[in-house]
C-alpha cells in the first residue's frame, strides 16, 4: 500500500513541476500569441475585402462564426464570413468574401492542422481559385469529381481537406444569399 | 573523450533516422520543404535535450513502474512549450509544422533516447547524446527534404530574411519536376535509396576495420 502512495505520489509531484512550467511559459507567450492571432485575423479580413470598405462586425448562426458586411460608397456589397468547417487534421476555419448575390469574391484559409504538403496547400492563394467567382449564377464545386481535370490532380491526396473547404464555403454562400442584402 | 563519443554517435555511427530507423512518420511527413525540416530538426533537439536532462535529473526518483507515463508526461510539457514558444515567436513555423509538431510527444527518438539512454545515464552524457542524436536527425530530415525538393519541385525553401522571399527556384528542375517526390510514395523511394547508400557506407566501414 505505502508503496503504490509513494509511486503515486511522485507521480503527481512530477506532473505539478511539468504543469507549473507550461503555466510559466503559456503566462510569458500567451500575449504574443493572442496578438498574432488577431494580426492573422485582420490581415485575412483586409485581403478578402476586395477593396470594399468594412462594416461592424455581426453574430452568424451554426457554422458562421460571425458576418462583416462590406460597403461600396454606403451601400451593401457583400459580405465576409468566418465558417468554421472539419479537415484531415481537424478543425479549420475560413474567411471569405461573398457579394450580396452569393458569388465568392475571395476566400482565405486561417487555424488548420492539416498535412503539411498535402491539405496545407489549401492555405496558398491559386486553391481559392477553384471557388472565386462560383456560387451565384454558377454552382461551387463541392467535390473533387465537379472540378475540372487539372484542378482535381492540384487537389488529389488532399481530398478530405477540400471537402471541408468547399462545403465551408458553399455554407457562407448559402448563409449570404439567406441575408438578401440585408445588414 | 567519452563524452564526445555520446555527443558525435548520433551524427552517423547511431543516425536515428539512417541507421536505427526510428521517427520515421515526421521525417517522411515533413520533408517536403527544407525550411519545414530545420524547424522540426530544431524542435527535436530543444524536447530531446530538455526532456533528457529532466529525466536523467530524476532517474533515481522515477519509479520503474510507472516510468514511461512519466516520460510521456515530461516529453510532452517540453513539446507544449516549444509549441507555444513557436506560436508566440515564429508563426511562420508553427503553421508550417501543423500536426507534426504535437506529434513530437509520440516520436520514438525522444521516447526511445528516454528509455535506452536518459533513465540510465548521467545529466551531461544524457543531455550531450540528446544533442547529438537531435542534430543526427536534424541533418537526415534536412538531407530528405533538400533531395525531395529540389527534385520534386525545383525549389529551396529557407526562411525569409529582409528582402530575400526565402524561395530559391532552381531554373531547369522548376520547370519539369520530378512530383513523385513531393508525395509520400516519393518519400519512402528516397527513404529506402538512402538507407541503402547507409548501409553500404556502414557495411565498407566495418569491413575496413576487420
Amino acid at each position: 500500500m505505502t508503496r503504490y502512495l509513494k509511486t503515486g505520489l511522485i507521480l503527481f509531484a512530477i506532473c505539478a513541476v511539468c504543469t507549473a512550467l507550461c503555466a510559466l511559459i503559456n503566462e510569458v507567450t500567451a500575449p504574443a500569441i493572442a496578438v498574432n492571432v488577431e494580426k492573422d485575423r485582420l490581415n485575412a479580413l483586409d485581403a478578402v475585402s476586395h477593396g470594399y470598405e468594412i462594416g461592424e462586425q455581426e453574430e452568424g448562426s451554426g457554422s458562421i462564426s460571425y458576418v462583416i458586411p462590406l460597403y461600396d460608397n454606403g451601400s451593401v456589397a457583400g459580405y465576409i464570413a468566418e465558417i468554421v468547417t472539419s479537415g484531415y487534421g481537424g478543425e479549420m476555419t475560413v474567411i471569405a468574401s461573398y457579394s450580396a448575390d452569393g458569388t465568392v469574391l475571395e476566400a482565405q484559409m486561417m487555424a488548420n492542422s492539416e498535412t503539411p504538403g498535402l491539405g496545407k496547400k489549401a492555405e496558398e492563394s491559386w486553391y481559392m481559385d477553384m471557388f472565386r467567382g462560383l456560387g451565384g449564377e454558377s454552382p461551387l464545386p463541392l467535390s473533387k469529381s465537379d472540378l475540372p481535370t487539372d484542378q482535381a490532380a492540384a487537389v488529389s491526396g488532399a481530398s478530405i481537406t477540400f471537402g471541408g473547404v468547399s462545403s465551408a464555403i458553399h455554407e457562407g454562400s448559402e448563409y449570404v444569399k439567406s441575408l438578401g442584402g440585408a445588414v | 573523450m567519452s563524452h564526445m563519443k555520446e555527443l558525435t554517435k548520433g551524427l552517423f555511427k547511431e543516425n536515428p533516422t539512417f541507421i536505427i530507423m526510428l521517427g520515421m512518420c515526421p521525417t517522411l511527413g515533413v520533408s517536403t520543404q527544407v525550411s519545414n525540416a530545420i524547424g522540426m530538426g530544431l524542435s527535436v533537439i530543444f524536447v530531446l535535450t530538455c526532456s533528457n536532462i529532466f529525466i536523467s535529473a530524476c532517474r533515481k526518483i522515477i519509479p520503474d513502474a510507472v516510468r514511461i507515463p512519466c516520460y510521456i508526461v515530461i516529453i510532452a510539457s517540453f513539446v507544449t512549450i516549444v509549441e507555444m514558444v513557436l506560436h508566440a515567436y515564429v508563426p511562420a513555423v508553427y503553421e508550417a509544422l501543423g500536426v507534426y509538431l504535437p506529434l513530437i510527444v509520440v516520436n520514438c527518438i525522444i521516447l526511445g533516447r528516454a528509455e535506452a539512454f536518459a533513465g540510465k545515464n548521467g545529466v551531461l552524457d544524457s543531455a550531450l547524446d540528446g544533442i547529438g542524436m537531435g542534430i543526427g536527425f536534424t541533418m537526415s530530415l534536412s538531407l530528405i527534404a533538400l533531395i525531395r525538393e529540389v527534385i520534386g519541385a525545383g525549389t529551396i525553401t529557407l526562411f525569409p530574411v529582409g528582402s530575400f522571399s526565402g524561395v530559391i527556384t532552381l531554373p531547369l528542375l522548376s520547370d519539369s519536376p520530378v512530383r513523385v517526390l513531393t508525395l509520400a510514395a516519393g518519400a519512402l523511394l528516397l527513404m529506402g535509396y538512402l538507407k541503402a547508400f547507409f548501409q553500404w557506407k556502414s557495411a565498407r566501414g566495418k569491413g575496413a576495420e576487420a
